[in-house]
């Protein structure tokens, strides 16, 4: 799955969490196909941001799975002996390993 | 004369930045007086219409999280405070400098802001958007010492670059003082309710700031959360050094920081939104 601005959504596309509004209405369920009619809805509600099934977009600037982690890791050189920053990186390791193949 | 001192007489006197609209004496004496209402108060600053056509977009960029749009001055005084509201104007220049001369800072501030909305909401801090404002202008520090002083900047920039130090370890050899401290006299200078200027203070040392910890740590937490993830770029591209006190404030699990990412992951694309093209 993953996690894009609206502005980035297209016809087709399947959403693999609800989209909800801020105040946590439920606007449209999991796995409702995006049309032009529901994305300009959820645009007009004030959804900024949706997730959908697979991972349909290459944002500008952004790099494959294997490079962000190789990237993350590079960070936290001069940190890495601090435990708690160790499980800061895996938390988000982790949530990427699992949002690309999901 | 010493560099301290010339960077402090030049914070009175910023001439890289466009002045403070004046709308801003004006504002601080209405507040003074207790009879003020929201409405009073927007219907003075809505008299400017560059600055309410900033605000507006300002407060309804996603940080802040509001499911309607805010669509006047005096909505946006009720639901953010007057607090939020102030802050915005009187850095709306660092903004402006911001976004056009460093926009990777400028989305480092945007990540960190949503970041704390984010904490300070799961952590029932009161008026939560003060903590994302003083969130989004904790580096302001860093803004000044690029506008006012680009030689040192210059210096400064070439030390990381070269010996891949921390930015405010190069500030701190170049200046003898560090872009926290910086931000917290500007802060200061323009009279920002300490619940935001001493968390800017004291956002690499979170443990100093008194009563305002909470809020430190939070913005401290934000700043290395937001390096980690790659959002944005802070100046150097280091995670920092994390204050055990700051996480002992604010700290999280496995399975809460599980929903930290989702939401924060949200919030990110969100802003993509106003800072990309696509
Ligand atoms: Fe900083
Ligand atoms: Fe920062």
């Amino acid at each position: 799955m993953q996690v894009i601005p609206i502005r980035a959504a297209k016809e087709g596309m399947e959403l693999a969490k609800g989209a909800v509004t801020e105040d946590g209405k439920v606007l449209c369920g999991e796995g409702t196909t995006l049309t032009m009619a529901v994305i300009s809805r959820l645009e007009k509600s004030g959804v900024g941001a949706i997730t959908v099934k697979g991972h349909p977009v290459r944002l500008p600037g952004e790099k494959g799975l294997k490079e962000r982690i190789k990237d993350l890791e590079e960070r936290f050189l001069k940190v890495k002996d601090d435990p708690v920053e160790r499980a800061l990186m895996r938390l988000i390791a982790e949530y990427w390993v699992e949002s690309y193949s999901a | 004369m010493d560099k301290i001192q010339e960077i402090k007489d030049r914070l009175k006197n910023l001439k890289s930045l466009p002045t403070l609209p004046p709308i801003v004496s004006r504002l601080n004496e209405m507040v003074e007086d207790e009879d003020v209402t929201a409405v009073s108060l927007g219907k003075v600053i809505e008299k400017d219409q560059v600055l309410t056509s900033k605000l507006l977009r300002m407060v309804n960029s996603s940080f802040f999280g509001f499911p309607q749009r805010i669509s006047t001055v005096s909505n946006a005084i009720v639901l953010l405070g007057f607090n939020v509201i102030k802050t915005l104007i009187v850095t709306s220049s660092i903004f402006d400098v911001m976004q056009s001369s460093d926009i990777g800072l400028w989305e480092h501030s945007l990540g960190c802001a949503a970041f704390s909305g984010i904490m300070a909401a799961r952590r029932n801090i009161k008026n939560p958007e003060e903590v994302s404002t003083a969130s989004l202008i904790h580096d302001i520090g860093k803004v000044v010492i690029r506008s006012e002083f680009p030689e040192y900047y210059a210096k400064i920039v070439e030390d990381v670059e070269r010996r891949g130090v921390f930015m405010r370890e190069a500030e701190e050899e170049v200046l003898g003082v560090q872009h926290g401290e910086i931000g917290g006299w500007l802060a200061d200078e323009w009279n920002l309710p300490e619940r935001l200027s001493i968390p800017i203070r004291f956002h690499h040392y979170p443990e100093k700031a008194g009563e305002f910890v909470e809020i430190a740590s939070i913005i401290h937490i934000s700043d290395i959360v937001i390096r980690a993830w790659g959002y944005g770029f802070g100046g150097d591209k280091w995670v920092p050094p994390l204050s055990h006190a700051a996480w002992e404030q604010i700290k999280f699990g496995k399975a809460e920081g599980r929903e930290i990412m989702e939401e924060l992951d949200l919030r990110l694309s969100e802003l993509k939104n106003f800072t990309m093209e696509f």
